[in-house]
């Protein structure tokens, strides 16, 4: 298939754009100008199945694949039925004995998911599309997008939706752990930066039950981007339709951003102050921290690193927890970084930890502690960057914060260092159990090197929106989860 | 014979040839097409000469992907030493069918009286890639959803015995015997490409390419050409004192995306193309004794035999497993029911005698056209036979040729 055909097919297949007659009810997929049974006297509407459940018809478990494909190796495609119409794609995370029984999965239920097509080659274009389908039964529920009409009432800028996404595949670390860390999230071999971004982004919509035409900005944070040259937030905002439609794209703005670990939480500011600013002409931003996080093979990253994205969107309506208080720290400090052109990041001589990471995070999160004449008593969640299970929990406990204040954010231990997803992810599994009236720091951390610290106070409508969300530990400790060995991890890895 | 037909002929066919299918390594594509036309210009009784041609239809699927050249009419004119109007028809595996059916077309409408036709592939030049170069016959969406042609092919036949198997596993096995009986029907075949005997538990067993397809459940991947020189009725017998009519030319096409299909378990363009057919030369499957069928995959088999109407529909596998159970062991295993008789791919078909897509269409009325004339050597089908079928798919179905072709009229 051609580059401009798969351009233009993109449009169609990242919502799965129908159309329907509106005087027979025919659908169409792709879809028709007009109705085969109505005629051109026909009129037409458009329909997608980006937020539905659809079952599967029919299928084959592909062996022998096409060139394009053939890092997948053993997978499953078929024909889905949704409602009226029948769809061609593949099922993801989902690998089948090469002669599974057909027959068992005739008729399962099966949720569309953004993903991976296929490359072309590592220097070419990367294509992706929303025709790939999990089994409803299996880790991912399917979640109802049910758009609430927002408060009238104008409140001070904060968080009003964020949605947390981890893949399935888990691999372990061997008896207590890599500093703290016993296991951490992989991606599968069609995912990457861009379908973690999408999946975060589509969750936060649903929790915040937002209109995403409000949302006028999205930043993308990540040190894992699918490509060096061409923003992961324009493929996140046509896919999740943000801002007002007109032709083929949005009134909408963004960049991807990065600084290490950090590139997504910097951020978080910038959104609540454009939410405020009267130029804007928007009420929301989606900010997105993502990565599949990178590691040589055989370094001690490569013990630590996991997967998964975690978005945000930041309003004044509707508000489940305030952004109040804000400090960043930053010095020109060569821990950690990854040359252009380099598929790794590398450490740089012994800057990592106490100039680095401790020196920064516990300068930002004193002078935030200050800054809001406020002790670590006065705050019910501490959360750190977490490099991984150790780092967070030693340097919360120089300021002040207590095992029960500071647990509840060591997600790391479980799911690895998703770097700029790292402290996102983690206030996503804070947010998830916290209260009204909760008090929230979070102190993030990027090499190169900076420290964002926040405080955030939880109001009641986190209530109200909470059982619109997947909670990350129903995530962390699916039923459905599967863990793999190094093999196979260097393998997604690499697929990516 | 007598028969009760009273349709008129729309055309005869008074030459034929093929090459031998397989791995033809040191022949090019314009080189196998000259050997079939040559065969086929040599096979008139009376003799023509090719400057009697007054044009030409080829048939053929993958030759700018494959083999990377083009403008076909060129290379023919080249080989033929003949200025004459020469036309392309591309329609994958229906090419051949397709080719035909336009060089009909031109027959009737009394533009010319004596045209060549011809088909070719050469695949295997490229068999690394040419599950992607098949591909191009398939709709983007399913390419993108990571199908194959066996997949495409293995989904039908998954929701074909889900719906009418029903977990018998009875219905696995007819899937298999499809492929025993026609590599059984081309072991005296001198030109097919794999003249060796399996059993059912041997295509069972095979090796998985897209469950439920195995291995040899597929046509194989095949070079080779096939050619036709039809005239007028009225002009036949100024060549031969035994053409064969074609009594009916049809085509049938559908969307090209399996899932935009109103059934998976069945091939509309086989039931218009196969039932326009039966219609225009006023037959029944009482007059058809022997009929060439796109067994692509065995599944398309299956289907053609509820599809043509022979056997009722969710019934045709049932139908394969008694008929294979009753006439194994004898020459040719043919379908039964209700005291008729069908003998399917009496030279073993796609499975057994190759596929070069764009060759295959062309191949399947010159067999019936060696068969009706009862020169089709070891293959020959016992009996007198009159009237029989030529059915060429394109893709999952997308197109459709069905021709009927008569000795007697």
């Amino acid at each position: 298939m051609s580059e401009p055909i798969s351009r233009r097919k993109s449009l169609v297949d990242y919502r799965i754009t129908a159309s329907k007659c509106q005087d027979c009810g025919s659908v169409y997929f792709p879809p028709k100008s007009f109705c085969d049974v109505e005629g051109r006297a026909s009129s037409m509407a458009s329909v997608d199945y980006f937020y539905e459940q659809g079952e599967f018809y029919s299928g084959s478990i592909i062996s022998a694949p096409t060139s394009h494909f053939k890092y997948l190796d053993n997978y499953l495609t078929g024909v889905a039925q949704f409602g009226n119409v029948k769809l061609p794609g593949r099922i993801t995370d989902h690998i089948p004995g090469q002669s599974d029984d057909i027959n068992k999965y005739i008729g399962r239920l099966i949720i569309p998911r953004f993903r991976r097509t296929y490359a072309d080659g590592h220097d070419g274009l990367v294509y992706y599309s929303s025709l790939n389908f999990s089994f409803a039964d299996e880790y991912y529920p399917l979640q109802e997008y049910v758009e609430i009409q927002p408060s009238k009432e104008i409140e001070k800028p904060g968080i009003v939706g964020y949605g947390a996404y981890i893949p399935k595949y888990r691999i372990k670390n061997d008896g207590k752990g890599i500093l703290g860390v016993t296991e951490r999230t992989l991606p599968f071999a069609d995912e990457d930066t861009t379908t973690f971004s999408v999946e975060a982004g589509k969750r936060a919509l649903i929790h915040a039950g937002l209109n995403s035409s409000y949302v006028k900005k999205c930043f993308v944070g990540s040190e894992s981007p699918t490509y060096a040259v061409k923003p992961i937030m324009a493929t996140v905002s046509q896919v999740l339709e943000l801002g007002e439609k007109f032709e083929d794209g949005f009134f909408s703005g963004g960049v991807d951003t990065q600084f290490a670990c950090k590139a997504a939480t910097d951020l978080f500011i910038d959104a609540a102050a454009l939410v405020n600013f009267p130029a804007f002409g928007g009420e929301h931003v989606m900010v997105i921290g993502a990565d599949n996080s990178q590691a040589a093979p055989g370094d001690a990253l490569d013990y630590t690193v996991g997967a998964g994205a975690t978005a945000y969107i930041f309003g004044r309506r509707d508000v489940i927890a305030t952004l109040d208080h804000y400090v960043a720290y930053t010095s020109d400090t060569p821990d950690f970084y990854r040359r252009e052109g380099q598929k790794y990041p590398r450490h740089g001589g012994r800057f990592t930890g106490q100039p680095a990471y401790f020196k920064h995070v516990l300068t930002a999160t004193n002078r935030l502690l200050e800054k809001a004449d406020m002790k670590p008593k006065d705050i019910d969640y501490a959360i750190g960057h977490s490099p991984n299970g150790v780092f967070p929990q030693r340097a919360l406990s120089r300021v002040g914060f207590t095992k029960e204040q500071i647990e509840p954010g060591l997600v790391a231990r479980k799911i690895g260092n998703l770097y700029s997803g790292s402290c996102p992810t983690s206030l996503a599994g804070v947010l998830d159990i916290a209260m009204p009236g909760d008090t929230i720091l979070m102190s993030a951390y990027g090499s190169g090197a900076g420290s964002d610290a926040y405080i955030f106070t939880v109001t009641d409508q986190i209530l109200e929106k909470r059982e619109r969300t997947i909670p990350l530990m129903d995530q962390v400790e699916s039923p459905h989860r599967e863990y793999v060995d190094y093999t196979f991890y260097r393998k997604m890895k690499d697929s990516v | 014979m007598s028969h009760g037909s009273t349709a008129k002929p729309i055309a005869a066919i008074v030459g034929a040839g093929r090459t031998k299918f397989g791995e033809l390594w040191y022949d090019n594509p314009e080189k196998l097409l000259f050997e079939a036309g040559l065969q086929c210009m040599q096979s008139v009784d009376k003799g023509i000469n090719r400057t009697q041609l007054q044009a030409a239809y080829f048939g053929s699927f993958l030759y700018q992907s494959t083999n990377k050249i083009g403008l076909i009419p060129g290379h023919m004119s080249k080989e033929l030493g003949l200025n004459i109007p020469i036309s392309m028809t591309e329609a994958a595996c229906a090419s051949g069918g397709s080719a035909l059916y336009n060089a009909c077309v031109s027959i009737r409408s009394g533009l010319h009286d004596i045209v060549f036709v011809g088909g070719f592939e050469k695949m295997t030049d490229r068999a690394n890639l040419i599950s992607d170069d098949l591909m191009f016959a398939a709709d983007p969406n399913e390419v993108n959803a990571g199908y194959t042609f066996p997949g495409l092919y293995a989904t039908m036949m998954a929701r074909y015995m889900y719906d009418y198997g029903k977990g018998n596993e009875d219905c696995g096995d007819a899937m298999a015997m499809v492929a025993v009986k026609n590599h059984h029907h081309a072991m005296p075949n001198e030109n097919a490409q794999f003249r060796r005997e399996f059993t059912v538990d041997a295509i069972k067993n095979s090796s998985i390419v897209a469950h439920p397809v195995r291995l040899l459940h597929c046509s194989p991947v095949t070079d080779g050409a096939s050619a036709l020189i039809i005239t007028t009725p009225e002009k036949a017998k100024e060549f031969t004192d035994d053409p064969i009519y074609i009594m009916s030319s049809q085509q049938a096409t559908d969307a090209i995306s399996l899932y935009s299909r109103e059934s998976l378990t069945s091939v509309k363009t086989t039931k218009l193309a196969v039932g326009a057919a039966m219609k225009e030369a006023n037959v029944t499957y009482d007059d058809i004794k022997i009929a060439e069928v796109h067994d692509c995959f065995t599944v398309e088999e299956v289907m053609f035999l509820e599809d043509s109407g022979f056997y009722k529909t969710g019934e045709g596998w049932k139908g394969v497993y008694e008929s294979y159970e009753s006439g194994k062991g004898s020459k040719h295993i043919p379908y039964l029911n209700e005291g008729k008789e069908l003998i399917v791919n009496p030279g073993g078909g796609l499975k057994a005698d190759g596929h070069p897509v764009g060759a295959t269409g062309i191949r399947q009325v010159q067999e019936c056209w060696a068969q009706l004339r009862g020169e089709a050597g070891g293959q020959q089908v016992d009996g007198d036979i009159d009237t029989a079928l030529a059915h060429n798919i394109g893709g999952t179905g997308a197109i459709c040729t069905a021709h009927i072709l008569r000795r007697n009229i």
